[in-house]
């Protein structure tokens, strides 16, 4: 048996809305709207395993994150993980579990960020000491020691994203739900984010299933990606193979200094000329991006350069008019 | 027992961080809790008696009730606003944590500035005292502490109905509040001086009667109902029956939402 397995799981919600038409009988009638926000998802995730949950906005996302942490229960289809059934076993299940919510707290606003850690520790009934050295482990991990003494209402974006993950994984919890993680931060906190995502995933074999619209976030973390849109499990497999399936591709414009020669580039970057500029375009399934910054960095002098990827809307898109949805 | 204890201190804490803010609202609710003891103390030196009551005996209940409602949204804040979270996707995160609901529910939220309400109903209840002399014996203060504690676990229950209802309906909670908040007021007074159908909402549905008027009424030396005394004792037990009911209805609520969601 996999450590998390969902077979078949879906999720419809009956909405009640008002007739269109009709006099005053829209005053009591209502007509009743199905809504598949999930359609017989199986899949099955391993211990350990770094996975990418994509898919436009009322794709079924956070239906299928909600049905995998127990706080809905499905209509259809059944999920265990690590043996469990999360809407059955909900303390059991939990007690394994973290999860952040981008765009909701769940330390306390007014209180310094260690007093939420040490409710933490009550409501996880931790050990004392062991719960110390995660905390010190956390702490140093994720730069919050400056901040340990201030309220989470005083702190950035980016402090607040990474006090919520220490408070999400102080308990060592085997599967770690992120809901994208990276909004809103600047460049260097996600690169940190990202550093320290991986670092837990390797170290504590903590299996994370994360949700984003980041591209970048992507490449750097998942190997596997899970596409859901209308409620339908699109692909599940590797993110290589489905960014070759739609070849993505990132475009590199860059002015330089002078006259330059491109031509000891690789073939998997294609370049064309326009004016001064220079369109570099390649695929990072291919070649990492930061391979090609070095390569072009090689050949000369940079004025100026901008980098524009391929977003995943777009791909999600083509993938629509693909699957004719 | 341990979560809830420092669940309340993080409340407490929180607040620590506004304490004008804090200090404005005690004296807010000091003022207008106040305020409706004044307007109670005018019409009884108008009316001078309500029934078989005296003026000093209505203050006696009236502050009771104050006292003991004042506590209830202190301590009960949790639950009484729990509509609210079921709204913002708090309760979600509830949902997350290995520890029974209802625990957490009550600990999510302290409300501390009810502490001027809280002095008013002191106030009134010593102040009958002073006026009514009162002997007290160990019978009576237990009395009184029955009624207080029988009508905290009854408004909680009420409160609970609220809380329930949100699971299946966004609108149609102020209907639910008729009996909560209008149970505080009408109970403010003892039921026998209202007509039989109140009388009976209040000592059969929501029973106020039962819980507080009954013991107190047995303080004040006027028994309510002619039952044996065993029975006065035995009655406020009605608010946590009450309460234990309204939590196995909400938890029934809570299974609807795992299956709806929001």
């Amino acid at each position: 048996m996999r450590f998390l397995e969902a077979e078949n799981l879906s999720k419809t919600y009956i909405r009640r809305v008002k007739p269109k038409d009709g006099g005053l009988s829209r005053l009591w009638k209502r007509d009743t709207q199905v809504i598949n926000a999930l359609q017989n998802a199986s899949f099955s995730i391993d211990e350990g395993e770094l996975v990418g949950l994509i898919g436009p906005n009322g794709a079924g996302k956070s239906t299928t994150v909600k049905l995998l942490t127990g706080i809905l229960t499905p209509t259809g289809g059944t999920c265990r993980v690590d043996g469990r059934v999360p809407w059955l076993e909900r303390r059991e299940h939990v007690r394994h579990l973290g999860a952040v919510f981008g765009q909701r707290t769940q330390l306390w606003w007014d209180v310094p960020i260690h007093d939420s850690f040490l409710l933490l520790r009550d409501v996880y009934s931790l050990d004392k000491q062991a719960w110390q050295r995660r905390l010190d482990e956390l702490v140093d991990a994720l730069d919050l020691a400056e901040f340990l003494a201030t309220p989470l209402r005083q702190l950035s974006l980016g402090q607040r994203m990474r006090a919520e993950l220490c408070g999400s994984l102080l308990h060592q919890p085997r599967l770690l739900f992120l809901d994208e993680p990276t909004i809103g931060l600047d460049a260097v906190s996600k690169l940190k984010l990202r550093a320290f995502l991986k670092e837990e995933n390797r170290q504590q074999g903590t299996t994370i299933l994360l949700t984003t619209h980041d591209m970048e976030d992507m490449l750097a973390l998942c190997q596997r990606v899970m596409v859901l849109g209308r409620g339908k499990l699109l692909y599940d497999g590797q993110l290589d193979a489905l960014l070759r399936r739609y070849d993505t591709v990132h475009t590199l414009r860059c002015t330089f200094e002078g006259a330059v020669d491109l031509s000891a580039l690789p073939a998997a970057i294609r370049q064309d000329r326009d004016g001064d500029a220079y369109a570099l375009t390649f695929a990072p399934a291919e070649i990492p991006t930061g391979e090609v910054l070095s390569r072009v960095l090689s050949c000369g002098a940079i004025r100026e350069m901008t980098l524009k990827e391929q977003n995943i809307d777009h791909l999600i898109a083509r993938m629509y008019e693909e699957m004719k949805l | 027992m341990r979560y809830l204890y420092h669940a309340m201190r993080m409340n407490l804490k929180s607040i620590a961080q506004y304490r004008a803010s804090f200090l404005m609202q005690n004296i807010a609710q000091f003022i207008m809790v106040g305020g409706e003891f004044l307007a109670v103390v005018v019409l009884m030196t108008r009316f001078s008696s309500a029934g078989q009551w005296r003026a000093e005996e209505i203050m006696f209940f009236w502050g009771t009730m104050q006292l003991t409602f004042a506590l209830c949204e202190c301590l009960g804040r949790g639950i009484s606003t729990f509509a609210y979270y079921v709204g913002s996707g708090d309760f979600d995160t509830i949902l997350l944590r290995p520890r029974p609901l209802m625990q957490q529910v009550v600990g999510h939220r302290l409300d501390p500035r009810r502490l001027g309400g809280m002095i008013v109903g002191a106030g009134a209840i010593a102040m009958a005292c002073a006026r009514l002399n009162i002997v007290w014996t160990l019978e009576k203060l237990g009395l009184t502490l029955i009624a207080a504690l029988g009508g905290f676990f009854l408004i909680l229950g009420l409160f609970l109905i609220e809380a329930t209802v949100s699971f299946f309906s966004v609108r149609s909670i102020e209907m639910v509040n008729v009996l909560t908040y209008g149970g505080r007021t009408t109970c403010e007074y003892p039921v026998d001086i209202y007509p039989r159908p109140l009388r009976i909402l209040f000592t059969w549905v929501a029973p106020f009667a039962l819980s507080m008027h009954l013991p107190i009424s047995h303080v004040l030396g006027k028994p309510l109902f002619d039952v044996p005394m065993a029975l006065v004792w035995l009655a406020p037990l009605t608010g946590p029956v009450f309460f234990l009911l309204m939590t196995r209805v909400w938890y029934i609520g809570v299974k609807h939402y795992r299956s709806t969601g929001t």
